[in-house]
């Protein structure tokens, strides 16, 4: 019966953890108005790999500081080769990104 | 027909900076008053790609329909930080479609340069079409918001042609939000010579871009 309750318990802690979040940031040069921006997100949004979930259709901008924020999806890996090809459609230069920790610290990416 | 085909350049939605994005297009539909006429602007951009874009623009006065204007806007950008800018150089070709009296092909060259930050912006634009040479300049600043922004401009516009030089200026105000873009301007007649220009100029645009 304890075996059944601890069974039943992991089960429901492991359907209510929310899922593990991977979060990339980018340097994007030249990402200097919300003009620009909507060309950037309507470009990453469209690439399989974003959780559409989060922040705007998966993509945030802050363009003080030209960085761009992309949620991917959990089971999804990141294809940094089309990431940085769609800001370029969008007619934008991205020249770094790092890993986003659940603390909210960069770290370098690693393919 | 000094209105219909005063303004030569190819504006685009948002001055000339959306959309560029490959494969992004948009619309927008201008009224210009100047000279005691109203004309009515329907213009449209496709972008191939940032540095090819294909624009029309089609006028409309006092119930006649103007010549359609294609140009072709080839740009060359350069993004360093938090600074983008470009020089541009549009061709473009007025065809003989209008129902007035205007039907003769003519072509048009403009050699552009602008460039933003997240605060200033600034544009100028040298053009020649059929006997008129010109030069707009927009410069002001930004005023960025979340989703959404205002441009604050003065603009200076210089125009030398068979018909007499004039030099107008005057604010111009852009406002957009997402998708959907506003644009405001209002011109005085600062200079002119060997013309009979009367009034001042006003233009208001309303634009979506995709």
């Amino acid at each position: 019966m304890f075996n059944r309750i601890n069974v039943l318990a992991l089960l429901i802690a492991l359907i209510a953890t929310p899922a593990l979040a991977q979060d990339y940031v980018i340097k994007v040069n030249g990402i200097v108005c919300e003009f620009c921006s909507l060309g950037v997100t309507k470009k990453i949004s469209k690439l399989p790999f974003i959780d559409h979930s989060r922040y705007n259709k998966g993509v945030r901008v802050e363009i003080e500081d030209q960085m761009v924020t992309i949620a991917v999806k959990e089971e999804a890996e990141l294809d940094k080769n089309a990431l940085f090809g769609a800001i370029e459609s969008g007619g934008y230069n991205p020249v770094d990104i790092w890993l986003l920790t659940p603390e909210g610290e960069r770290v370098d990416y690693q393919p | 027909m000094l209105l219909v085909s005063s303004s030569v350049y190819a504006h685009q939605p948002v001055m000339d900076m959306a959309p560029r994005w490959s494969e992004g297009y948009g619309f927008q539909t201008r009224i210009e008053q100047f000279d005691s006429k109203t004309t009515t602007w329907v213009e449209g951009v496709y972008t191939f790609k940032p540095s090819v874009r294909l624009t029309f623009k089609l006028p409309h006065t006092d119930g006649e329909m103007g010549n359609l204007i294609l140009g072709v806007p080839l740009k060359k950008y350069v993004n360093e930080g938090p600074k983008t800018s470009n020089w541009g150089i549009t061709p473009s070709v007025k065809l003989p479609t209008g129902t007035g009296n205007e039907g003769d092909w003519d072509l048009g060259l403009s050699v552009s340069y602008s460039a933003e930050t997240p605060s200033f912006y600034q544009f100028y634009d040298l053009y020649a079409w059929d006997d008129r040479v010109g030069l707009d300049v927009n410069v002001g600043f930004a005023f960025p918001g979340k989703g959404s922004g205002l441009f604050a401009l003065w603009d200076v516009s210089v125009l030398s042609s068979n018909q007499g030089d004039r030099i107008q200026t005057g604010p111009v105000f852009v406002y957009f939000k997402k998708n959907l873009m506003f644009r405001a301007e209002h011109k005085t007649l600062v200079y002119e010579r060997d013309s009979d220009w009367s009034g001042s100029y006003f233009s208001v645009a309303v634009g979506l871009v995709y």
